[in-house]
């Protein structure tokens, strides 16, 4: 793979470094099974989280895949009330340079944050999401989970549900399942699926539609409550009529499909209880497989701070 | 003192050949017509090679040059952040005569807030003292544009206003707004505000389209501007107010201005942003920030209704709705970062080489939506004098190419998508 | 450039496995593991424990990719994709004949031996290679080569094996 400093989105990519990043992602979870579950690759350099967000699962999964690489990992905590305005993020910028971080793990609620960040440092930028827009190391575990459950991406159907609108998996996830050939479609509740016409992907309201497009995995995703200030829909419907109820779930195991959730799941809204039990459920593979992805993209971005800084 | 004969022009108008003898032959100033058109400061006009010129008059060949009235902007915003107010009224000053306008309606900004007597006392002393532009205020309509508390009405109009504006604020509160318009309809005053429902446009950052998606940020709805021209309209009829639409984005929003226009409402102007007529929500591509305005830059289909309303006079004027942005606001990201763009400097080479040239508009119709509407509607005036300011000629060479580049641009920021481009035109102003 | 063709590199693959089978193979029964490292170490790993099998001794295949155990890795630009690692064994008690393409400098095998230790205590670990071209810069020696060169700093030498690249020389 060509030297890249930054993983902003998945656009951002060739084929040939999403096949990459694919390919080491399998040969990192090998090193999950040794006894000693760690690597010297990036021996002596500086991992910095810096999450303007609060989430505990990703960070933890970067940090987890950080270590493994035998990186010195710091976080840097950001109190979301002091920081409003983008200025301030300027400024943590200029410090976070005098710190000579080397790899720099950023959330942020606003679209386009990293790249900013990106630009004006030297360090290798991970976009751990940012806004609606992006969220590329989700993007790579997914695709990586589905390539070891059916042995290609390409040819598999894959339908998104839940809250497109304001989803960066979304975003991210469809985009590298469909540069890999596999298909994808929204289903959600009308105002939070965007039209095909702006996405280019086919755009359900409702069960039947996605049954009878016959997929291969369902991806529920989370439904957002804390970005919504005015309610977008009714939430005491979501789970009747978007979620994977008792019912559905049946017909999801007589079809023999796969669910899939980037996690954290609200049982009982997107998804009903018997379903995280359910035997093709890959939420767990997905936690798993996280990491590698997440150690598989660390190791083949280049930070430009080891020359003349 | 002597005149000055221009010789060899070409009136843009017309593209009638003229000879011109600009200066005082007399104690009177004198203002000519010519296709209705008052030219200041000319005594005479004769078809070119006509007029007689006496031996060593300063003669200003004027040959492939078209001759037209210098533009009006009803929309420019001058405060730059970080710079003094005096520095900032210079330096749009010289960008507007370079882009070929004479003057312009100032928003009011937190900077220049014009909502009580002493900021326009202070405002007209500093213009008069630095700006090579004329420059008249739009009043505040409420206290600090904070749209509760009306501004002293009867005071700003005795300081010559005669514009109200909270500039890009939009209050929700329509009964203050129908109270507002009634009470300033008994002083002739013009409210200029910007379609909107609050509501619907907070925390929306571009159009909503493919672009929005693609770069997750939340779009702002046509509707809301078309609602909020709607609902201006009916306020301004009702309290029989002259209301002035500022920035139109929408093909829509073009569409209920020429209804109102067709069923009679004589108060009613309407203006689009040049960037509105030129570039669409798919030039913001990666986040680019120069492309951020309010309202949004929309769809193709969207610039062509404006266009068409241009050319119909639904659409009264073309303003620059020149806004300065610092370096540092508009690296942040695409959320963070303030709207606006600055065109003054580059207006009319702008307007030649991407309408003009390319055969969208004509010179007649720049000439009245640049020239002759904007100033009917800010009627400029001379307080001390009494009488109706008018626009000076200026002299534009068809065949002058440039690069916008950081040394050709004097309003103070570099915010245009236009730097770094060429464009066609060279302006010359003041004549004598 | 000299080349050594498909026929001498086969034969020196059993005059290898002869090696195996005298020297190494009899005080490690039940307990050989041939260990290749990637990519083509694996492949004449894969060849030599066929090879030994043939002639009845069993010896366990593994193979490693030691990309992540380079010391120069944050010196190179480009990161090349990771091939998995395959040691379905602990190599706790066992000994390791570790096979690598060519031996120069030493830095592979160190980093090969820092792999295998992090699987697991290994009795012993010996170094084998195709060819040895001299240029150690590690204390570090094979303990087996089926192939010495004379090859000057800069010349590369390259070798290609049917499996991988669909032919089959080495040229120095």
């Amino acid at each position: 793979m060509n030297p890249r400093k930054d993983l902003i989105t998945i656009d951002a990519l060739s084929d040939e470094d999403i096949r990459t990043i694919l390919e080491s992602t399998s040969a990192m979870k090998d090193i999950f099974t040794k006894s000693v579950k760690k690597v010297p690759a990036l021996k002596g350099k500086s991992v910095l989280t810096l999450f303007y967000e609060p989430s505990t699962r990703t960070r933890s999964s970067f940090e987890v895949a950080a270590n493994r690489l035998s990186a010195d990992v710091t976080t840097f905590t950001v109190s979301t009330s002091s920081v409003v305005k983008g200025e301030s993020v300027h400024d943590t910028i200029d410090t976070l340079m005098s710190m000579k971080m080397d790899y720099i793990i950023v959330r942020h609620k606003n679209s386009g944050i990293p790249a900013v960040i990106a630009r004006h440092c030297k360090a290798a930028v991970i976009n751990a999401g940012d806004g609606a827009h992006a969220h590329p190391s989700q993007a790579f575990l997914d695709a990586f989970t589905i390539k070891e459950k059916y042995g290609e991406v390409a040819g598999k159907r894959v339908v998104i549900i839940g809250d497109i609108l304001h989803s960066r998996v979304a975003r991210s996830t469809s985009t590298i399942l469909r540069r890999l050939g596999a298909e994808v479609a929204y289903m959600g509740p009308g105002p939070l699926v965007p039209q095909e016409q702006y996405t280019g992907i086919p755009r359900f309201t409702n069960w039947e539609q996605v049954f009878t497009w016959k997929p291969d995995v369902i991806y529920l995703l989370r439904v957002q409550n804390e970005r919504m200030d005015t309610p977008f829909f009714p939430r005491s419907d979501y789970h009747q009529a978007f979620g994977v109820t008792e019912e559905r779930l049946r017909r999801i195991d007589d079809l023999n499909l796969s669910i899939m959730h980037p996690g954290p799941v609200n049982r009982g809204v997107e998804i009903c209880d018997a379903a995280m039990d359910y035997r093709n459920c890959l939420i767990n593979n997905q936690v798993e497989n996280g990491i590698a992805a997440r150690m598989s993209i660390l190791y083949h971005l280049t930070p430009q701070t080891q020359n003349n800084d | 003192m002597t005149n000055t004969y221009i010789t060899n022009a070409t009136w843009a108008l017309t593209g009638q050949k003229l000879d011109l003898r600009m200066g005082q032959s007399g104690d009177e100033p004198t203002t000519i017509y010519l296709d209705d058109i008052p030219l200041q400061g000319v005594n005479g006009v004769t078809d070119a090679g006509e007029m007689k010129i006496p031996e060593g008059a300063r003669v200003i060949d004027a040959t492939g040059k078209l001759l037209m009235p210098a533009l009006f902007d009803l929309h420019a915003k001058i405060e730059i952040a970080g710079c003094s107010k005096r520095e900032s009224i210079y330096r749009t000053g010289q960008a507007a005569l370079q882009g070929g306008v004479w003057g312009m309606l100032v928003m009011p900004t937190p900077g220049f807030c014009f909502d009580n007597a002493s900021t326009l006392d202070s405002f007209a002393d500093a213009v008069t003292q630095r700006s090579a532009a004329t420059m008249i205020p739009a009043g505040c309509i409420t206290e600090g544009m904070q749209g509760t508390q009306q501004t002293p009405y009867n005071t700003l109009a005795a300081r010559g206003v005669s514009i109200l504006s909270d500039a890009e604020h939009v209050t929700d509160n329509i009964l203050m707004l129908h109270r507002a318009m009634k009470y300033a309809a008994e002083l002739g005053l013009t409210f200029a505000i910007r379609g909107d429902v609050p509501a619907l446009t907070h925390n929306t950052y571009m159009h909503p389209g493919s672009t929005s998606y693609k770069l997750g940020l939340h779009g702002t709805p046509a509707c809301a501007e078309e609602i909020g021209i709607e609902t201006l309209i009916r306020l301004a009829q009702d309290a029989g107010a002259k209301l002035h639409i500022q920035t139109v984005s929408t093909a829509e929003g073009v569409a209920i201005i020429r209804r109102a226009k067709q069923k009679g409402m004589p108060g009613l102007t309407a203006e689009v942003a040049l960037h509105h007529l030129l570039y669409t929500h798919e030039n913001v591509g990666d986040y680019d920030t120069t492309f951020k305005t309010l309202p949004p830059l929309r769809e193709q289909s969207d610039c062509e209704a404006l266009l068409a309303g241009v050319k119909d006079g639904t659409i009264d004027c073309i303003v620059t709705d020149h806004t300065p942005c610092i370096p540092f606001a508009k690296k942040q990201d695409f959320v963070s970062a303030p709207q606006g763009m600055v065109a003054l400097d580059t207006y009319l080479p702008a307007i030649y080489t991407h309408l003009i040239k390319p055969g969208k508009l004509t010179w007649a119709e720049v000439i009245k939506a640049c020239c002759v509407s904007p100033a009917e509607i800010a009627t400029p005036y001379d307080q001390e004098e009494g009488t109706p300011v008018v626009a000076p000629l200026l002299l534009f060479d068809p065949e002058v190419e440039f690069c916008v580049t950081e040394s050709t641009m004097n309003c103070g920021t570099l915010n245009t998508p236009l730097l770094g481009t060429t464009l066609q035109g060279g302006v010359t102003m003041p004549l004598c | 450039m000299p080349t050594i063709k498909q026929a001498e590199i086969e034969q020196a693959l059993d005059a290898w496995a002869a090696h195996l089978l005298n020297t190494t193979a009899p005080q490690a029964v039940g307990k050989l593991a041939i260990v290749g490292l990637i990519s083509h170490g694996d492949v004449l790993a894969r060849r030599l424990v066929q090879k030994l099998k043939d002639n009845g001794c069993e010896a366990e295949y593994g193979a490693i990719d030691i990309t992540l155990y380079r010391d120069d890795l944050n010196l190179r630009g480009i990161r090349p994709a990771l091939k998995s690692s395959y040691l379905p064994f602990s190599p706790d008690d066992m000994t390791l004949v570790l096979v690598d393409d060519v031996c120069n400098t030493g830095r592979t095998a160190r980093a090969a031996m820092e792999v295998i230790f992090e699987y697991g205590r290994p009795a012993k670990v010996e170094l084998h290679c195709l060819a040895d071209r001299g240029g150690r810069q590690l204390p570090i020696h094979p303990d087996y080569a089926a192939f010495k060169l004379e090859s000057p700093e800069a010349e590369r030498i390259q070798l290609r094996l049917m499996e991988i690249d669909g032919t089959e020389d080495l040229t120095y």
